[in-house]
């Protein structure tokens, strides 16, 4: 018998729960609460305790601890194996994974081995009269939303596109943890990790101030940074400044990217792909500079400054800086 | 090395795509067609891998005929083989079917060292085939990979995690998700050109010939269904125009950011 439970896995690096974990936690609270569904969350590895009552906190009436000391850092073979063990014995409705990129390696495959459906990158989630989840998915760059059902198969699965749902946090929740032991003494971990390198970048769908660069500004990104500074704004790019390495890809806006939510946005040589202008549909202010009068840029900012960036950014810095 | 297969996948280009709001149906008509950048991004990787170690590149592709000029194209970029699968029964897929044809496939092609595959699809832009493929082959995976190299039997590649990357090994037959643009995939050869349109003999098989049952493929296989679509609207945006020099542009500039930062 398929159970009324909502499973969120719960992502984590040490004792911190990724947003995204988080936001779906909430998001699966307010869908529980409207339809008789409880929220259950799968924490994995041996964490202390403060974790275990955070997703309590956050929205889950349940936690199921995995706890083996492998599982404190996420392995495709291991997760896959103590998942799949789980599901299948628990029959859970649903399962929702963060988009992360650890999320997305582990959801494509533990589908296949669930035989269940998948949608990925949900930016909607919502229940039908009849107890089904309609996902909401973008295609085609960020200009379509399909609404995807998984109707016989279950669990209905799907990731979550980080920074979409809001965390709900009660102080005084209570639930219910219940503790079990993988059994993950034969299983092998095929990919061995013997590097891992991690920028701390700025978490750019909390910017509340961003300046974006495309192609258009040329060579001489360092004038971006230093507008950045004067005004206390973070730095986006476009994805082939990412590609080329002139920044992290964790500073990409774009569908491949993240999506800004700044009060305010300044966008700097930048074509308006559909894949970009996607990730700054949620932002206030929009204030562009772009070369070309006809740029597609300009259908989708509230100021349009037709100009060379090279001559503008210059000439802004200098009245900032005279002026502040 | 032995066989570098890569899946390769046609998508529309995006801009081309025509949504029509009366009937909530997508105009591909008009679209052009292309080779999933990221894939393209594999096919080069493959190749390299080839130069520097042997093996065979072979293109794999599950689509309808018209995918096959493309193929074509992926031949005359290096690839040594390609073959695509179609099948009236497949269409209508969604990944899991999907994969499940790719890795019949694979299986039958056989003494590969590694799948390749692009991290998505430029159009469901799912990003979750590499990982049933592998499920489904019972190889370990390594997705959204920047780089890939065969050193001493084993595969050493880097790849993308939250805020950086780690690097990672495996031995023997693995499935590994390149980033789109990890390295600039190079143009048709002209001469190689001629030879995949009029020499080379592109191999197409069916559901008979990969003893897949109708059941299990296609529209009937899947387990998610595309129940409706919905316009993304952009947001009303004021679309002010500021006049000037360059001077009082930036003047203009200057002010609203500062405004907007008191705000
Ligand atoms: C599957 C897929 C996913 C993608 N994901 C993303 C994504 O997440 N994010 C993303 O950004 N892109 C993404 N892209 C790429 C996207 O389609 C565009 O190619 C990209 O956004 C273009 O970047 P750009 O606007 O910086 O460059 P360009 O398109 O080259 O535009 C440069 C702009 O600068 C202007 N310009 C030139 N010189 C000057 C000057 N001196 N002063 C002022 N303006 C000048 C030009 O008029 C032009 O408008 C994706 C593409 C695909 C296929
Ligand atoms: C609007 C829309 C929404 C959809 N939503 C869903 C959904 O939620 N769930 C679902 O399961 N299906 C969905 N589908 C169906 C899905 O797009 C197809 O099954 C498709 O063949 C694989 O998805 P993808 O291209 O997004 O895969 P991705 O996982 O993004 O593809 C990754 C890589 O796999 C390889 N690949 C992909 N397709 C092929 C192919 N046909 N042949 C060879 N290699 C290939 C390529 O290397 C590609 O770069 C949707 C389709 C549309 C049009």
């Amino acid at each position: 018998m398929i159970k009324k439970e909502l499973w969120v896995v719960v992502e984590r690096d040490g004792s911190e729960i990724e947003d995204v974990s988080l936001e779906i936690l909430g998001k699966s609270a307010v869908i529980a609460k409207s339809s008789g569904y409880s929220v259950t969350g799968i924490v994995l590895g041996t964490p202390e305790d403060g974790v275990v009552r955070d997703v309590i906190r956050y929205g889950a009436d349940r936690v199921i601890l995995l706890k083996h000391e492998r599982l404190n850092q996420y392995s495709n073979d291991l997760y896959v194996k103590v998942l799949y063990d789980l599901i299948s014995s628990e029959l859970p409705a649903a399962l929702l994974v963060g988009a992360t990129y650890y999320g997305r390696d582990l959801a494509g495959r533990l589908a296949a081995r669930l035989r269940t459906g998948l949608t990925a990158n949900a930016i909607n989630i919502k229940m039908d009269e009849k107890g089904l989840l309609v996902f909401g998915v973008p295609a085609y760059g960020g200009k379509i939303m399909a609404e995807i059902v998984c109707e016989t198969a279950r669990p209905q699965m799907s990731t979550v596109r980080p920074g979409t749902f809001s965390k709900v946090f009660d102080q005084g929740k209570k639930g219910k943890i219940v503790e079990v032991v993988p059994e993950i003494s034969k299983v092998q971990d095929r990919v061995k990790v013997i590097d891992r390198k991690i920028n701390k970048s700025k978490d750019l769908t909390k910017s509340e101030k961003t300046i974006v660069g495309g192609n258009g500004v040329g060579g001489d990104f360092s004038l971006v940074w230093k507008l950045a500074e004067l005004t206390h704004s973070d730095v986006g790019v476009t994805r082939p400044l990412a590609d080329k390495g002139i920044v992290p890809r964790e500073l990409q806006v774009g569908t491949t990217g993240y999506s800004l939510k700044s009060k305010v946005a300044l966008i700097l040589g930048v074509s308006g792909s559909e894949h970009f202008t996607s990730g700054i549909r949620d932002c206030g202010t929009v204030i562009s500079v772009d070369i070309d009068k006809g740029s597609e840029i300009f259908n989708h900012s509230d100021y349009c400054v037709v100009g060379d960036a090279s001559e503008i950014i210059p000439a802004v810095i200098k009245k900032l800086e005279g002026k502040i | 090395m032995r066989n570098i297969i890569v899946c390769v996948k046609v998508v529309p280009k995006a801009e081309n795509v025509i949504f029509d709001p009366a009937t909530k149906r997508l105009d591909r008509s008009k679209a052009e067609n292309q080779i999933n950048d990221a894939d393209k991004t594999a096919i080069e990787i493959a190749l390299r891998l080839r130069e520097k170690n042997g093996g065979k590149v072979i293109l794999l592709s599950m689509g309808p005929p018209l995918f096959e000029n493309y193929l074509k194209l992926g031949v005359a970029m290096g690839a040594d083989d390609a073959i695509l699968l179609s099948d009236r029964n497949f269409g209508g897929a969604d990944t899991y079917p999907t994969a499940l044809v790719l890795s019949t496939a694979i299986t039958k092609i056989g003494d590969y060292d590694l799948i390749l595959a692009g991290e998505e699809s430029s159009d469901a832009a799912l990003g979750q085939l590499p990982g049933q493929i592998a499920e489904f082959l019972d190889i370990p995976q390594v997705l959204f990979a920047s780089s890939v190299k065969f050193e001493g039997g084993k595969l050493r590649v880097r790849r993308r995690i939250k805020g950086g990357h780690e690097t990672v090994e495996t031995s023997g037959p693995v499935m590994v998700s390149v980033e789109m643009g990890a390295v600039q995939p190079r143009f048709p050869n002209f001469e190689k050109m001629k030879w995949a349109v009029s020499g080379f003999h592109l191999k197409i098989w069916n559901s008979t010939e990969l003893n897949l049952r109708e059941e299990v493929t296609g529209l009937k296989g899947s387990l998610t269904l595309v129940k409706g679509l919905i316009e993304i609207t952009p947001s009303k945006r004021k679309r002010v125009f500021i006049d000037g020099n360059v001077e009082e542009k930036s003047s203009r500039l200057a002010e609203l950011l500062k405004e907007r930062s008191l705000e």
